[in-house]
């Protein structure tokens, strides 16, 4: 029951959006938290905290992670790429563009989390037919769109790379 | 007030991308969670594990002791400070209502699983959380009321014992002579349905940071609300704390669908601990607390009977809703509220001469059930259309033919219905005619014949409804309930002719910095860029009732008409003045005055607003300075949208899977803003809609503990469920709203249990299966085949 024994805390690097930070944190502290709270990018949101719904899905190391099942500490040494990387500076990310383009978000919750894995998804399949869209998307919950304008943002992208 | 006088009718209808979404895409939206107060603490609450159980102690001395923690506090502490939540209604016109008190935590009794029995108030949610779990509770477990079955039993064990049954409510109505109806009825059909226990499940949590400020005597609660004005008025009534010294912000939101439009027992807390302890404070739910602990929907048992004769009209209907509403009543509405709407929507868009329903509420040891997108909508609609097609079945008539006979007809309205609606136009058998024709009913039919030869089972299910949206104030005074249904906007112009709009209506998804914009620019003769929409600050919006019921396009969109009127009326009076050519024949369009008749530009709208704000030495003598206008518009007593769904599924014989293969809806939801915004309101609600019919249910075990308390036990939709649905428009405006709009907010996820399960029972024919329960889970689809096959 003693809670102290969560106290021990260490000493992490992190390349952030191409920015280095070494922070102190508690062993458990989540990335998540570190990365909202900590380092103040609250682009990353939290849906369920048990690695479900995908709205905290980042890029580290160039996987698609949910930053909620990791801790801080594990993310020591990574390379870590959130939404407010994704853009440079104020031009939108092809994706981001396609999103707006195709109504592709109401809330907007979840749409951080959505676009990372679609970062990630067309990193490693720049071609995805409709059916692979659907199945690299389904570890992301929307409760507003339906999903299906998510799906043509992402079509649409994959068609621009083509043509 | 038929149509806009005032701009070109440019934005109107069209088809323009959303103003908000750059700031979300780019990261840079701000839901309550990324707000971090210097000098903050965390929050985290004790919840009930038992379902039914005095609290004999609590001993909270080794949390109080823990590192970091400032207070921990009980349902004995916090008695005096903070009233308990209790719904009343008038009691003349809800004479069977039983108000009950809804301590925001425990006092003496839990009653259900996740119910808040104490609060912590630490450095971080860590150290919040941590020390909550050192709290020990100790209780004697009562026997819990788990269903509502043994709920109505005479030795029933009481949820409330000054009740003295556990029936908060009972609403009767008969209209016509019904029994006369059904002895001369060619033919009866009966069914007795089950419907999941759903909920809205917004992917944002709820949550609230609340903070005092002792020089101005302010208290300042940011939260995840669809209902600022309303959580204000609230805070102030269970805290005894002056309404004009809090400020409500709702910030981005991210999701509501009827559960944020309530006070919660938390936020409340979280208001009171913040000025308790003068430091601000943040408490951000989890999703096992939002699960358990939030607010459920939908839960009901009913039986009901249509009379019909030979040709298929309809004589009559009887219904009896039996609805689960959990511990306590969603505060401020009630949640007696949802079996009432269910039971009074059965008639639907057909001619209904004869009518009875009873709507009994009935408390039990669960979470409180409370509005969820379209509250009893989807019950009252899949009821009536399963009887539809048990009628049809039976008379061996086709189900869509049987429909169309009996719906309104586009000469009747206003159409009367039989619980006094006038429903003022609509399209119900042209939305059904015209989604036959999208699907291609006759050759689904024959894919359908040609694939039971091999052994597949496609089925053809139609759902049809009648939404009665934005209700107006009346509309809730009927029922006995103090809420407005009206709504206040503020239009301002600067000195430079654009315009900020500020509306008591909330977005949290909906689109209103777009669609509200292109009221306001068409209004004011303005370009979209022009206008800014501001909601959910109480200190800058005026009083309003916030975002649900379909509601803001019409009340939003009224008030905003409202007000710009008023403030165009102003202008163009100045104008007249400035140009000597009379006001009736000046109007406000592309950012200039103009001359009506042949479109002259006679001055820029800037230069006006320069002049009347900033020249204002110069304005004539008998006109005010200032260029703003507020307005409060009360809608019609209902407008009413209406939709078709079609689903075409087929399901798997060997493993009871439903596949969607397609989804169709023609909807009318008058006026169209913005044909991209409702395509994205309907493709969402249908979302929402099969996951009520396939797969959402919370549950319970028989002694009242909760079992799906993660997203793994709660099955919502994922992309590879949803079907790109194909959406027909027809549009009837409203002849009483400005600009004839109806509301299409929660029409979405209405007919999508009645259509899919009308699909399945009629994939199922063959195996003569009886489609009584929602959700249509893969194990409950097979269970009923392979009775059938048992029993063959």
């Amino acid at each position: 029951m003693a809670a102290t024994q969560f106290t021990e805390r260490q000493t992490i690097r992190v390349r952030v959006n191409g920015h280095e930070y070494e922070r102190e944190v508690p062993v458990r502290r989540l990335l998540a938290d570190f990365i909202r709270h900590d380092l103040g990018l609250t682009a990353t949101h939290l849906g369920c905290e048990h690695g479900v719904c995908g709205a905290c899905t980042i890029i580290m190391d160039g996987e698609s992670v949910r930053s909620c099942l990791l801790f801080a500490v594990q993310a020591d040494g990574a390379e870590v790429q959130t939404l407010e990387g994704l853009a440079d500076g104020d031009e939108m990310h092809p994706l981001q563009q396609a999103f707006w383009d195709n109504h592709a978000l109401q809330c907007g919750f979840c749409t951080s989390g959505f676009l990372m894995s679609a970062v990630d998804l067309l990193n490693k399949n720049p071609q995805p037919s409709e059916e692979e869209i659907r199945h690299g998307l389904s570890g992301n919950l929307c409760r507003c769109t339906g999903y299906a304008n998510i799906i043509k943002a992402v079509q649409a992208v994959a068609e621009q790379s083509q043509s | 007030m038929a149509s806009s006088q005032g701009g070109t009718g440019k934005m109107v209808g069209a088809q323009v991308r959303r103003v908000e979404d750059p700031r979300v895409l780019l990261g840079k939206s701000q839901y309550v969670d990324d707000l971090d107060l210097p000098n903050s603490l965390a929050l985290a609450f004790v919840r009930s594990p038992y379902a039914h159980a005095r609290i004999v102690s609590i001993d909270a001395d080794a949390a109080r002791n823990q590192p970091g923690v400032q207070l921990v506090l009980t349902g004995a502490d916090i008695a005096e400070a903070i009233k308990p939540l209790r719904v009343e209604y008038e009691p003349a016109k809800a004479p069977t209502h039983k108000p009950c008190d809804w301590p925001v935590l425990a006092q003496d009794k839990v009653r259900f699983v996740g119910e808040a029995v104490a609060v912590v108030v630490a450095a971080d949610r860590y150290a919040a959380e941590d020390a909550a779990g050192l709290i020990d509770v100790e209780y004697e477990p009562l026997t819990p009321v788990s269903d509502v079955e043994q709920a109505l039993a005479a030795d029933a064990p009481l949820v409330h014992e000054e009740w003295g049954d556990n029936v908060m409510q009972t609403l009767q109505a008969e209209i016509g002579d019904v029994a006369k109806a059904f002895q001369e009825a060619d033919c009866v059909v009966s069914e007795r349905l089950t419907t999941g226990r759903h909920m809205a499940l917004p992917m944002e949590t709820r949550g609230c940071v609340a903070s005092f400020e002792p020089a101005t005597d302010t208290l300042t609660v940011w939260s995840s609300t669809q209902v600022p004005h309303v959580l204000r008025s609230h805070i102030a009534l269970v805290l005894d704390f002056p309404e004009h010294h809090i400020r409500v912000v709702a910030p981005d939101v991210g999701g509501g669908f009827g559960q944020k439009g309530h006070l919660f027992p938390e936020e409340a807390v979280s208001a009171h601990l913040a000025r308790r302890l003068g430091r601000p404070v943040k408490w951000i739910e989890d999703r096992r607390e939002n699960l358990s602990a939030s607010l459920h929907a939908k839960q009901q048992a009913v039986q009901a009977e249509l009379a019909i004769r030979q040709d298929g009209t309809i004589l009559g209907i009887r219904g009896r809703f039996v609805g689960d509403v959990g511990a306590y009543s969603e505060y401020p509405w009630g949640s007696a509220f949802e079996a009432g709407h269910a039971a009074s929507s059965m008639p639907g868009p057909y001619k209904t001469p004869t009518f009875s329903f009873e709507a009994v509420s009935v408390a039990t040891n669960k979470t409180t059930i409370g509005v969820y997108r379209g509250v009893g909508l989807p019950i009252g609609v899949l009821t009536m259309e399963r009887l539809m097609d048990l009628a049809a079945q039976k008379l061996k008539l086709d189900p869509a033919e049987i429909r169309l006979r009996n719906m309104i007809r586009k000469e009747e309205h206003p159409y009367t219905t039989i619980i006094g609606a006038e429903v003022e136009s609509g399209s119900h058998r042209e939305s059904l005619q015209k989604a036959l024709d999208i699907l291609g009913y006759q050759e689904c039919r024959a894919e359908q014949h040609r694939a039971r030869t091999q052994g597949r089972y496609l089925g053809i299910g139609i759902g049809c409804y009648l939404e009665g949206t934005a209700p107006s104030s009346a509309a809730f005074a009927s029922m006995g309930l103090n809420l407005g249904g009206y709504e206040s906007a503020t239009v301002r112009m600067d000195v430079a002719g654009k315009v900020t709009v500020l509306v008591g209506t909330h977005s949290h998804g909906q689109s209103h910095e777009t669609t509200l914009a292109q009221v306001a620019a068409d209004e004011l003769g303005v370009p979209l860029a022009d206008v800014k929409i501001i909601e959910g600050d109480t200190n800058a919006v005026p009083y309003g009732m916030g975002t649900w019921g379909s509601r803001s396009a019409v009340t939003g969109g009224g008030a905003i008409s409202k007000a710009s009127q008023k403030l165009r009326d102003k202008m163009l009076r100045i104008a007249s003045r400035m140009t000597e050519v009379p006001d009736d024949d000046l109007e406000l369009a592309e950012g200039m005055i103009r001359r009506k008749a042949d479109a002259t530009p006679l001055m820029p709208i800037k230069a006006l607003a320069h002049r009347v704000l900033v020249q204002a030495g110069s304005l004539p003598q008998d006109e005010e300075p200032g260029l703003d206008a507020t307005a409060h518009y009360e809608p019609p007593p209902s407008t009413h949208a209406n939709a078709t769904h079609i689903a075409l599924v087929e399901v798997d014989s060997d493993t009871g899977k439903v596949t969607l293969l397609r989804y169709i809806v023609v909807e009318d939801c008058g006026t169209i803003i913005n044909p991209t915004v409702v395509d994205g309101q309907i493709q969402g609600g249908v979302a929402q809609g099969i996951g009520t019919a396939l797969y959402e249910h919370a549950l319970y075990d028989e002694n009242g503990q909760f079992l799906t308390g993660t997203l793994m036990d709660y099955l919502i939709p994922t992309a590879l469920d949803v079907p790109q649905v194909e959406i027909g428009h027809i549009e009837s405006p409203s002849p009483h709203t400005p600009h004839g709009i109806k509301g299409v907010g929660e029409g979405g996820a209405i007919a999508p249990p009645a259509a899919i399960a009308n699909a399945v029972a009629d994939a199922l024919a063959p195996f003569e299966v009886r489609v009584d329960a929602i959700p249509l889970t893969p194990e409950r689809v097979l269970g009923w085949i392979e009775r059938h096959k048992a029993a063959a």
